[in-house]
């Protein structure tokens, strides 16, 4: 059953679509991620033109992204003003990241930018992960007591003027660190189509040292905030979210999430971070191989714009 | 005055040659609705040739070729080349065509180079190619080239086409024509242009439009989204706060 998608301008099938929902659902739900580096990607493969696949994950994100936050958020796991100051960075990096969208759309090198910003981004996260869960694994079989959390090692970034209470995360820090983390990861999610989850926990827990309990929901919150605002931005600017097409990504997503959710509990967070790390490592591969293998097409058309 | 008479006179003898034929030409479908089961919709161009109006003759005498052009909107669109720079493969060369249309189909009763010369093809914008050899600030032969590839990018996804055996002529004078338009196919106003050919000469013309249109929540959605992006934005971002409240509520054990 065929579905013509009204921004996108072409028909997929429906079923295509709630199952590739469905699936990095269940991913996003296994790991905790929101999958956008796993969706975008996959809609450009399928012939959604990359401006739409970008804007349109945006949104997709938020639905995602949304049960996650209520959960955690009825357990008191979310730092609210952390979650606020993560926001107003990430809302100015997304506002240049868009910007630079439509920029380099116009130029022509947007596939560039996007396949050479996947590379590098989910290359070095993933295998700082790969290399975190691999030693966590090798030194619970060798039975030592893994810490989670190093609460009293400080480190250069703690030393920072404008300090600001942050009193669910238990800290007293700087602003400035959680600013730039904010708005690094609007700038690159705008720009790829991603919430950057996975880049926002592992900053939070290994430069700010936000306690594990409150990282994910904190993350999650300043992701659906922040995609949300993308969505806007890019519904704005370049007018190309196609909310059908998020539609049934969501509905396959929200589904799928659940049983991903439900699959995590039989793994250990060690091996989910490890399966994790090579998901995202073979994503990485995929962008690099595209950059340096002989295309088979070097020739490639675009529409600039519709004349009146 | 006199000066617009004759301008006016020489278009008409172009339009209308001596040998006097015409041409009533039609379209099944009028407008074609883009509804959310949209996957392409087959037309149908017939017509039959008769005398002109002002014509001493009764009958038409053949053998006529008829071509259709079918042209979509236009658009500006880019061509681009990868080369290989230190090993990566980079978007380096560009070349873009104003105005270039986004779908262009010619349907003939039997192989063009045996209905006309290819000079005919190509000022009347018969032949795709014809598109890609319009003055660019590229340069000729860039033009050329990336115009040619275009074209194939093009053809490659169903939006540019030429089938030799696409109008079949049920008698001396009258044809129809099938053409299936793709899903892809952009909205918009397009014109079925429908030439007649006797021994290599253009003996008459007509060309007819039709529209593609999305309607129904197709086209509100798209409508929306260029009229009211600001309203558009939050809608999309109400629905996926909402499709993601509800499933965390069905799936809540």
């Amino acid at each position: 059953m065929n579905i013509y998608l009204p921004i996108a301008e072409i028909s997929v099938n429906v079923f295509l679509l709630l199952g590739m929902g469905g699936a990095v659902g269940f991913l996003s739900g296994l790991f905790g991620v929101g999958g956008g580096f796993l969706m975008t990607p996959l809609l450009i493969f399928i012939g959604v033109t990359p401006a739409v696949a970008v804007a349109t994950e945006a949104n997709q994100i938020v639905a995602s992204s949304v049960s996650g936050v209520l959960a955690h958020w009825r357990r008191g796991n979310v730092d609210f003003r952390m979650g606020f100051v993560l926001l107003v960075g990430g809302t100015l990096g997304s506002i240049f990241g868009v910007w630079l969208f439509t920029f380099l759309r116009g130029l022509g090198q947007l596939d560039l930018v996007i396949s050479l910003g996947f590379l590098v981004l989910l290359g070095f996260v993933g295998v700082l992960m790969l290399q975190e869960s691999a030693r966590a694994l090798l030194k619970r079989r060798q039975g030592v007591v893994v810490r989670e959390r190093q609460a009293n090692q400080h480190n250069w970034i703690h030393g920072l003027p404008w300090r600001v209470r942050f009193k669910k995360s238990r800290l007293y820090i700087s602003v400035l660190p959680v600013l730039l983390i904010g708005l690094f990861i609007g700038f690159v999610g705008s720009l790829l189509g991603i919430g950057g989850g996975f880049i926002m926990v592992p900053a939070l827990v290994y430069l700010l040292r936000v306690p594990g309990s409150v990282v994910i929901g904190t993350s999650l919150a300043q992701v659906v905030a922040m995609m949300a605002a993308t969505t806007v931005l890019h519904a704005v600017q370049s007018q190309s979210v196609d909310i059908l097409l998020a539609f049934c990504l969501m509905v396959g997503g929200v589904a799928g999430a659940q049983f991903g959710a439900a699959a995590g509990m039989h793994l250990r967070g060690e091996q989910l971070r490890g399966l994790l790390a090579l998901l995202v490592l073979a994503v990485a591969i995929r962008f690099g191989l595209s950059l340096v293998l002989t295309p088979d097409d070097v020739f490639s058309m675009a529409v600039t714009s519709v004349a009146p | 005055m006199i000066r617009f008479a004759l301008a006016v006179f020489a278009i008409v003898c172009m339009v209308l040659p001596a040998g006097a034929e015409r041409l009533f030409s039609s379209v099944s479908t009028e407008t074609v609705q883009i509804t959310s089961s949209f996957d392409g919709e087959r037309l149908t161009f017939f017509g039959t040739i008769a005398p002109d109006a002002g014509a001493e003759q009764k009958f038409v005498e053949g053998p006529f070729h008829v071509v259709v052009v079918v042209v979509g909107p236009t658009q500006d669109r880019v061509a681009r080349k990868k080369t290989n720079n230190f090993g990566v493969w980079l978007n380096t060369e560009q070349v873009e065509f104003k105005g270039f249309p986004s779908y262009f189909h010619v349907l003939a009763s039997t192989r063009l180079r045996d209905i006309t010369d290819v000079n005919t093809l190509t000022t009347n914008y018969i032949l795709p190619e014809s598109h890609a050899i319009s003055p660019n600030p590229a340069g000729w032969w860039q033009t050329l080239n990336f115009g040619h590839e275009l074209i194939r990018l093009m053809s490659e996804q169903d939006l540019f086409g030429v089938q030799e055996n696409g109008v079949l002529f049920h008698s001396e004078s009258f044809y129809s024509a099938q053409l299936t338009l793709p899903s892809n196919a952009p909205p918009g106003p397009y014109i079925a242009q429908t030439y007649v050919f006797k021994d290599g000469e253009i003996v008459a013309r007509k060309s007819d439009g039709f529209a593609v249109r999305k309607i129904d929540f197709e086209r509100f959605v798209a409508f929306s989204a260029t009229q009211y992006p600001l309203l558009y934005g939050l809608a999309c971002v109400a629905l996926a706060l909402f499709t993601g409240w509800l499933g965390g509520v069905l799936f809540r054990r």
